[in-house]
């Protein structure tokens, strides 16, 4: 029984580590080849099937003038709105979550729970639904084509998950906890920022990398709120392809936008393992 | 330490209701400065109501509070120099033990030294000097309860310390020790002492003053003396006491003494105006024994059963539909048949309409 176990444990988990990794590899040794080692059928070993090449990522780095993509300043421009789009949705995010947790609102028929759930609604529409609205409203305000009107554009789709995450996670830390710091003296802003606070790292930490991601990942409103003067990088990723596809700088361009996310999954994994995201109390 | 006065405190969740619903009934009350009260009563009757409206943390829907004669009703939590453990450890994570124990002295500004000082000397008193640099979150559950006792006890000055079942989590021995040692602590610092439970033998040997509390109502405050021979309500007399109080429903036969089935008892209650009326008298199973010489107060019952419990025999005894229970001494045989019990005048209580006459 336990060697059988055994066994189909570790089947299963080399089954799925090469079912995930594989991508990735074939992504990288793409990136190194050239047009006749990708046309001309299936090779894989590096300096045994093929002959290495930088070209697919020397393009990345070219400026147009030289015949490349150049998708350094496009991957600075995701970096900065995406980063600048979520710090803003965590902060106003926790900040609206923990009220809803902590306090009683009522306006009519409207209380926490359809406030909670009308941040939430804004994820379940289409995007396309906001596509005309927000072009029309960065059009009104000036601010279409640019890295500013991105970041708005990226809150109003970010902070529905904060607030979904955190008012969940707050839900979870017992008021005694905000209790007590008002028994030992603080004051509620002094309890929520010295108490709750550091105690909800493990749900800021979760909300924040949902944020990252899918402030990374949209292609959508990048496409259609950009045009010139600002490019974000999946829309000069996208732009890259043409009528014989590159894919070795496709596979590198791939390679290097997913970095920052293998990244941030490391960061949050030694974070989880810690065990740091148990329970508060008890 | 602060005397606390409740005026004509009333809480209800629901004041807006047209038909509000009380957690708490109109009550007042008076906590002298120094002394170890106990809040008696099942789960919901209200005795957390009563604790978090002293502590602040719920404004009560009427009267007020007063700490030594100064109006406190408007009064915030954090302004009220009041300190409370809950019944489930409430410890701040991030923080390490000695952190956690200096927070409310902290968050009021102390000096370095006077910090360092009552946090070594609570340490001292909870034994927790050897954790003190540890984080809180790694220490278990019963450790964890006694750092949030400690918060409660790191101010000297508090008006008093709230305690909701603190000791629930604890293990039975360190339970003990540490009723003792709260005992102490308040023998010595003078610290008014407020201590929910829901178990009469923690209220009984801890507690000056019992509160017992059903439904919303203080039922009776008092002595565990008082409390366990006069028993206000019957509900004291069931709710106190191990066994619960022995009631007879019964009516009064003459003046002073009631009819249970065809005995008469006396008792030394004045009953001339309760003739034919449906009463209840109660009698605690630790007064009742079997007769030797008395003539007067004695009922004829069948023994059901008797058990040995270590330090006292329970007899159980049936008269007519009438169960009986006795507490007697270990040493004393129980005959088989022809058992008679002495009920004594003086510590039968009379009660109408579930109320202590």
């Amino acid at each position: 029984m336990g060697k059988l176990y055994k066994f189909l444990k570790y089947s299963f988990i080399t089954i799925w580590t090469v079912f995930v990794v594989a991508p990735f590899l074939w992504a990288l040794t793409t990136s190194f080849k050239d047009f006749n080692s990708v046309n001309g059928g299936a090779t894989y070993i590096p300096w045994v099937d093929f002959e290495p090449k930088l070209e697919g990522w020397k393009v990345l780095i070219k400026s147009p003038a030289n015949g490349g993509v150049d998708i350094i300043e496009p991957y600075f421009n995701s970096l900065f709105v995406t980063c600048t789009a979520s710090l803003i949705s965590i902060v106003l995010g926790t900040l609206s979550a923990y009220a809803l947790s902590r306090f009683t609102f009522k306006a009519g028929f409207v209380k926490n729970n359809d406030i909670t759930f009308f941040f939430i609604s804004q994820r379940i529409m289409p995007p396309i639904v906001l596509s005309i609205p927000f072009f029309l409203f960065l059009g009104a305000i000036n601010l279409l084509d640019s890295l500013i009107g991105l970041i708005v554009v990226y809150i109003v789709l970010l902070m529905p998950i904060a607030v979904w995450i955190m008012v969940d996670f707050f839900n979870k830390v017992p008021r005694e906890i905000d209790e007590t710091a008002l028994i030992d003296g603080c004051n509620p802003y002094q309890a929520f920022f010295k108490v709750v606070l550091p105690n909800s790292v493990p749900g800021l930490i979760v909300a924040g990398m949902f944020c990252i991601i899918f402030g990374w990942i949209d292609f959508f409103f990048a496409f259609i709120l950009t045009f010139t003067e600002v490019q974000l990088l999946p829309v000069k990723i996208v732009a890259l392809n043409s009528s014989i596809t590159p894919w070795w700088s496709l596979s590198a361009s791939a390679l290097v936008s997913v970095a920052p996310l293998i990244i941030v999954a490391f960061i949050v994994e030694r974070y989880l393992s810690k065990g740091n995201l148990s329970g508060a109390i008890k | 330490m602060s005397k606390i006065d409740l005026n004509n405190i009333s809480h209800s969740y629901n004041p807006n209701d047209p038909n509000p619903v009380y957690a708490l009934n109109p009550f007042s009350m008076t906590w002298e400065n120094g002394k170890r009260y106990a809040i008696l009563g099942p789960s919901g009757c209200g005795k957390t109501t009563m604790l978090n409206i002293v502590s602040g943390l719920v404004r009560p829907s009427a009267g007020n509070i007063l700490f030594d004669d100064k109006d406190v009703t408007d009064l915030k939590t954090e302004s009220r120099n009041i300190a409370q453990v809950f019944q489930f450890p409430v410890i701040y994570n991030t923080m390490s033990v000695y952190e956690n124990l200096a927070f409310p002295l902290k968050c009021r500004d102390f000096s370095q030294s006077k910090i360092d000082e009552r946090v070594k000397s609570v340490a001292d008193t909870l034994n927790l000097q050897s954790f003190l640099n540890s984080p809180a979150r790694k220490l278990t559950a019963d450790q964890k309860q006694l750092i949030s006792l400690g918060r409660g006890l790191v101010r000297e000055d508090v008006a008093a310390v709230l305690m909701d079942e603190p000791l629930t989590v604890i293990d039975p021995d360190l339970k003990f020790r540490l009723r003792r040692k709260l005992k102490e602590i308040n023998e010595e610092f003078k610290t008014t002492l407020v201590y929910v439970t829901h178990d009469q033998n923690e209220a009984m040997t801890f507690a000056d003053n019992i509160i017992v509390m059903s439904e919303g109502e203080v039922v009776q405050a008092g002595t565990p003396k008082e409390l366990f021979e006069r028993p206000n309500t019957t509900f004291v007399g069931y709710f106190i006491g191990s066994p619960a109080m022995n009631l007879f429903e019964t009516e009064a036969s003459s003046n002073d003494s009631v009819k249970i089935n065809d005995t008469i008892i006396k008792t030394n209650t004045n009953l001339t105006n309760l003739k034919d009326k449906k009463i209840k008298l109660g009698v605690r199973s630790e007064f009742i024994k079997i007769a030797d010489n008395q003539k007067e107060n004695l009922i004829d019952v069948d023994v059901d059963k008797v058990e040995d419990l270590g330090n006292y025999k329970l007899l159980t005894a049936k008269m007519g539909n009438f169960t009986i229970k006795s507490k007697i001494n270990r040493e004393t045989e129980v005959p088989s048949s022809n058992v008679k019990l002495h009920i004594p005048a003086e510590k039968c209580c009379v009660y109408e309409n579930e109320k202590l006459i």
